[in-house]
């Protein structure tokens, strides 16, 4: 009897543990608004940056240098600041930091993903666009 | 006692040999058509609380004490000085483009609030920097608005 009980415990332990192991990272996050930034940049910011920059983020460090449920929310002056603040980070290479990419080395962003990045936040009309 | 007479020599040695170390103050220059106390952009009380608090180390028009003549002081005077510059230069305000004066204003902002700034070492030799809270909300008010005013001329 005893051990029988102990299986829908088990349960519970393998279902928090799962959920924790799945943790968010490539999911969609609806928070993000599609208005305020390209879906091209949202992409990359939600598989390269939103892991560490998001409000409930474990680091707080990363949460208040930039976090990306707070920059939807922002108002404009407050979001072209910040797009400064990461241009001027990802043209010096500080971002992702090195530390996190020797444990998380597909975490890195590809070139494609850095120009995206970098002629969004430049806050430059492209003149096809 | 005679060990401590030749330990006060050595130091009045050392203090005079360091004067010698080459140190370059960076240049003060009073006429800066780009300063943004040229500009609309600042009424006169904030434009003074920047000019007291800020304008040593963050324009070309730095007031230099006579210790920041004397070394070791002119070391740490020098070094704060082209640092501050380098990161924010009030004297440059006009050429900056619109992205980079968002982020200043921005850092003001938060390094104002936070009170990182202006740094603890300069304000105790500089009693006018000691900034109370109320002239802090000013300067983070008027960089608040004028952040909000420069996004919409975009």
């Amino acid at each position: 009897m005893k051990r029988l009980s102990l299986i829908p415990i088990a349960g519970l332990v393998a279902v928090l543990f799962f959920q924790a192991a799945q943790k968010p990272e490539f999911e969609s996050h609806p928070e993000l608004d599609e208005a305020k930034m390209p879906a091209k940049v949202k992409a990359v910011v939600e598989q390269k940056c939103y892991g560490c920059h998001n409000a409930e983020s474990k680091s707080d460090k990363a949460k208040k240098k930039l976090d990306w449920d707070e920059f939807e929310a922002a108002k404009k002056s407050k979001q072209l600041a910040a797009m400064a603040e990461i241009n001027e980070t990802l043209v010096e290479g500080e971002m992702p930091p090195k530390k996190f990419l020797e444990n998380k080395p597909e975490g890195k962003l590809t070139e494609e993903e850095l120009q995206i990045l970098l002629d969004w936040s430049s806050g430059k009309k492209k003149k096809d666009e | 006692m005679k060990i401590l007479r030749y330990l006060l020599l050595g130091l009045a040695l050392v203090l005079i040999i360091i004067q010698f170390v080459p140190n370059e103050l960076p240049a003060v220059e009073m006429n800066n058509p780009s300063d943004l106390l040229a500009t609309d952009q600042v009424d006169g009380e904030v434009a003074n609380l920047l000019k007291a608090a800020c304008y040593d180390c963050h324009s070309n028009s730095t007031k230099y004490p006579w210790y920041s003549h004397v070394a070791p002081v002119s070391w740490l005077v020098a070094k704060d000085t082209r640092e501050g510059r380098e990161e924010v230069n009030f004297s440059n305000w006009s050429d900056y483009d619109m992205m980079d004066q968002l982020k200043i204003l921005d850092d003001v902002y938060s390094e104002v609030e936070e009170e990182h700034m202006p740094l603890p070492i300069y304000i105790t030799m500089h009693s006018e920097a000691d900034l109370t809270p109320e002239q802090r909300q000013k300067i983070m008010a008027w960089a608040e608005s004028t952040m909000d005013i420069i996004a919409e001329e975009e």
